[in-house]
């Protein structure tokens, strides 16, 4: 088993913290701070439920935007840097090259999504003194939240393999948004009543990454239970979806001249 | 060399810096002067639609949904301290709300007192019992909205079968008190749906344990009965008064005349009377005491 993915994760999350892309972190505190103690002045019966609602809701904006805007320049910024060839020069496969950013950036957003939950439960606390049962949902709404995060990692530096940050930027939000509205987009076809499209939006129904399925902030904020049978499919729907996205990428990064 | 540079750059961008936030306060006063001048602002509601918010809060719709729910709390706020407030926007501010989030119950319970109270809110009682129909709709497992609904109905609506029927429904939920049955046997009977009334006084008297709920319940059967016969009695008494020209000093008298076939008794086994108006009454003597919701009109 190679060790080299392992090298390139570590050195990834440290290269992120060096760029002090947990900052954001800041942001996030103040922001439960300021919730915790304004909510309640402004609006009636709903404090507890604003501090999950915004926390959770947080958690998935600061991580999508990390995973993307970070996601799309793993890729380029080490080929502007020119650091990829000396890379490559060594025993460093391209594909253990991806997987081990495509690890390092995991790594970062779980450590910023940890510290996020750390100081969402602190601000829980403050709001209601006490922890409930149900509670143990916010923390299933954190993991799929960092399941999705995953997924669009992945989509970003699959990007980044063949394209310019900007436009990998466009294109991972675009399937992120596509992937938002797949039931839509089914739908649509259903109501068209024409065979052929409905058979084609079933198939993007399929095809595009259902980001649909990892959103239980409103099951977690109402303590409802989410089954476990859901939290195992979840789990492997993005394992399934990360691995072919990064297979794809491996696939057309090997193919890329570098020079 | 640098270094003293520096320290000029930063005395120069500590000395401007608070010298241009003053001026922009002050031009943003002045700004805020000549807008007030030009439109008086008004409050807009720029997407009515709540399924297309829904879909465009991609995901984050319980977030919005708090977001709506507080702007509703704060447009009700401020619009009840107007004269001549109108509401205009709240309906369709808790209808977004409770859209993008079916669950949020507070939205509901609130929601209604703001939209029914005719002083204090919108006065649309009809708009209030539909979001708190929708409410039980979306969380059938709370009687709270039951018990609100049945209130709405009750007491602004004056639909005392659909309040009766609203309180029945909270009296099956999870966790609902007795109240919610007595409720609504209590509502029913106002609405002279005797049958309803007793069926449910019935139930309660056989099934609760609580002795102080029973006696509760047996005095309401009790009530009920004298009701039912009371209103027979002031029908059998025209019938007198339409063949005699004057209306019945006692039940004896419609027995001699045939129009009954026996002296009726109250629950207490005690013979009702007729006031001087010719409405049947409970003899003073009976304990049995009636409903004030069954005080009739006199004639």
């Amino acid at each position: 088993m190679s060790t080299i993915p392992g090298i390139v994760a570590i050195n990834t999350f440290r290269e992120a913290v060096r760029d002090r892309v947990l900052y954001n972190l800041i942001f996030f505190a103040l922001m439960m701070i300021s919730a915790s103690i304004l909510v309640g002045e402004i609006s009636i019966g709903i404090s507890r439920l604003v501090i999950i609602n915004l926390g959770l809701s947080a958690i998935s904006i600061f991580g999508l935007i990390m995973a993307i805007f970070i996601g799309v320049g793993l890729v380029s910024k080490e080929i502007e840097k020119r650091t990829l060839y000396t890379l490559l020069s060594k025993p460093v496969r391209r594909w253990e090259f991806l997987v081990g950013k495509f690890g390092g950036l995991l790594l970062t957003l779980t450590v910023n999504t940890a510290l996020m939950t750390l100081g969402l439960a602190a601000a829980l606390f403050y709001v209601s003194r006490s922890f409930l049962r149900a509670d143990v949902s916010i923390l299933v709404a954190v993991y799929f939240i960092l399941l999705e995060l995953a997924l669009v990692t992945a989509l970003a530096l699959f990007f980044s393999c063949f394209s310019s940050p900007m436009l990998s930027t466009l294109f991972t939000l675009g399937i992120y948004v596509a992937g938002v509205f797949s039931k839509d987009i089914r739908d649509i076809g259903i109501l068209t009543l024409n065979p052929v499209m409905q058979g084609a939006t079933r198939v993007l129904y399929y095809v595009l990454p259902n980001f649909h399925n990892f959103n239980a902030i409103t099951a977690a904020a109402h303590g409802e239970s989410i089954p476990v049978s859901l939290i195992w499919q979840n789990t492997a729907y993005a394992a399934l979806y990360v691995a072919l996205v990064l297979i794809a990428a491996s696939a057309v990064f090997s193919g890329r001249n570098l020079k | 060399m640098s270094g003293q540079s520096h320290t000029r750059s930063l005395r120069f961008a500590l000395l401007t810096i608070p010298v241009l936030l003053l001026a922009i306060v002050w031009l943003q006063t002045r700004i805020d002067v000549d807008t007030r001048t030009i439109a008086q602002e008004k409050e807009e509601l720029l997407v009515r639609s709540a399924p297309l918010l829904k879909k465009l809060s991609l995901g984050y719709e319980s977030l919005l949904a708090d977001i709506y729910w507080t702007r509703a709390v704060q447009y009700y706020g401020t619009n009840v301290m107007l004269p001549g407030h109108k509401f205009e926007l709240l309906w369709p501010l808790l209808d977004i709300t409770t859209t993008l989030d079916p669950k949020l119950i507070v939205a509901y319970r609130f929601g209604a007192i703001f939209l029914s109270e005719p002083l204090v809110g919108a006065g649309r009682a009809d708009l209030a019992a539909q979001l708190v129909e929708r409410g039980v709709a979306a969380n059938p497992d709370d009687w709270h909205l039951d018990a609100d609904l049945g209130f709405l109905y009750y007491w602004y609506l004056k639909d005392y079968e659909k309040a009766s029927a609203a309180y029945l429904e909270a009296s099956k939920k999870p966790d609902a008190p007795v109240l919610m049955k007595m409720m609504a046997a209590e509502v029913a009977a106002k609405g002279d749906s005797f049958a309803a009334s007793t069926a449910i006084w019935s139930e309660i008297f056989e099934t609760s344990q609580d002795p102080a709920v029973k006696k509760n319940a047996f005095q309401h059967l009790q009530s009920l009965q004298a009701q039912q016969d009371l209103l027979a009695l002031d029908k059998y008494a025209e019938d007198y008064r339409q063949r005699n020209g004057r209306y019945p000093a006692t039940t004896k008298e419609l027995y001699e005349t045939g129009i009954i076939s026996g002296i009726p008794l109250d629950p207490a086994g005690i013979a009702y009377v007729f006031g001087p108006d010719g409405k049947a009454q409970l003899d003073p003597k009976s304990p049995v005491i009636l409903d004030k919701a069954a005080k009739r009109s006199p004639r």
